[in-house]
């Protein structure tokens, strides 16, 4: 729904009226920026070559581009962020890294107090995010736990509004259902 | 910023700092003072000082950075005196009372645009 230069598309699918999914996904792996890391790596280790004479050098290079590689792409890059919310279940957030694997985290709705956009100062900068408040189980008003969302992608105010709408319109679905029961 | 604003103490310190430095050994010891630190520390201690000085900015910096709340604390939202805050009666015709207002709240009002109280 919205394109940055650095990031991120935002996708809103609901499944039905008490189900809806959020993705952001961020920008792929350049080859671009892929390109110049590899070649920079690679020049350092001929000029290292060249002062050392050592040729130890070189296939040590090409061993840290490897597994700097996909250690980068396996534990570092986040293709897609996902927040699937069901309003009698709970919530569900999902981080899909470039590599395929994917990281799941589920949290019950009798749990969730409250889906709230806060403002938090981050690396010399005030950032808004999106974040579950959880319920304290000794005191029902208090909040025990703040659960960051959309950690990698970070998404701007904008996109953060449209899901906090959506978001609240099914939270009180779960307080409707919660008073006729 | 006159003359007349130099503390007699500093003004004396500064002159026997720089009669230490100045002065060649031989010259204090002619007049009987012997006892003095090496005079390599003329020239070390201002620079200890501000080698100290250009450190103590970059802690100073590091110190703030570890010190703000992470973004997953609950002190980005609540504290102490918030959470036993009284609650005073709503009156009608008066100005609310000033209390720390929950994030919920906070974000109904701002984002969906409920004009509820």
């Amino acid at each position: 729904m919205e394109e940055r230069e650095d990031c991120i598309a935002l996708q809103c699918r609901q499944y039905s009226a008490s189900c809806r999914e959020f993705s952001v996904r961020c920008q792929p792996v350049q080859l671009r920026s892929l390109s110049a890391a590899t070649c920079s790596v690679w020049l350092a280790a001929y000029w290292l070559f060249v002062l050392t004479q050592n040729s130890m050098v070189l296939s040590a290079a090409i061993f840290i581009t490897l597994i700097g590689l996909i250690v980068y792409l396996h534990f570092v890059k986040i293709d897609q962020e996902s927040l699937l919310v069901i309003a009698s279940l709970g919530i569900q957030m999902t981080s899909s890294y470039a590599s395929g694997k994917e990281n799941t985290t589920f949290i019950e709705m009798s749990r969730v107090k409250d889906v709230v956009i806060n403002e938090a100062i981050y690396m010399q900068k005030v950032i808004y995010y999106l974040c579950i408040l959880l319920r304290d189980p000794l005191d029902p008003q208090s909040v025990s736990e703040v659960v960051p969302l959309f950690q990698s992608s970070k998404p701007r105010l904008d996109c953060l509004v449209e899901v906090y709408r959506s978001c609240q319109e099914i939270l009180e679905q779960r307080k409707t259902v919660s008073q006729t029961l | 910023m006159d003359a007349a604003d130099v503390k007699p103490m500093s003004l004396s310190g500064n002159l026997l700092y720089l009669v230490w430095a100045y002065v060649p050994e031989s010259w204090l010891f002619s007049l009987g003072l012997t006892y003095w630190p090496q005079k390599y520390w003329a020239v070390a201690l201002p620079v200890y000082l501000l080698v100290t000085i250009g450190i103590a900015y970059v802690l100073l910096f590091g110190i703030n950075m570890m010190s703000t709340a992470p973004l997953n604390s609950t002190h980005t939202i609540t504290d102490n005196y918030a959470k036993n805050q009284q609650q005073k009666k709503y009156q009608e015709e008066a100005i609310p009372a000033l209390r720390d207002i929950p994030i919920s709240e906070v974000n109904r009002t701002f984002f969906l645009g409920d004009g509820s109280n």
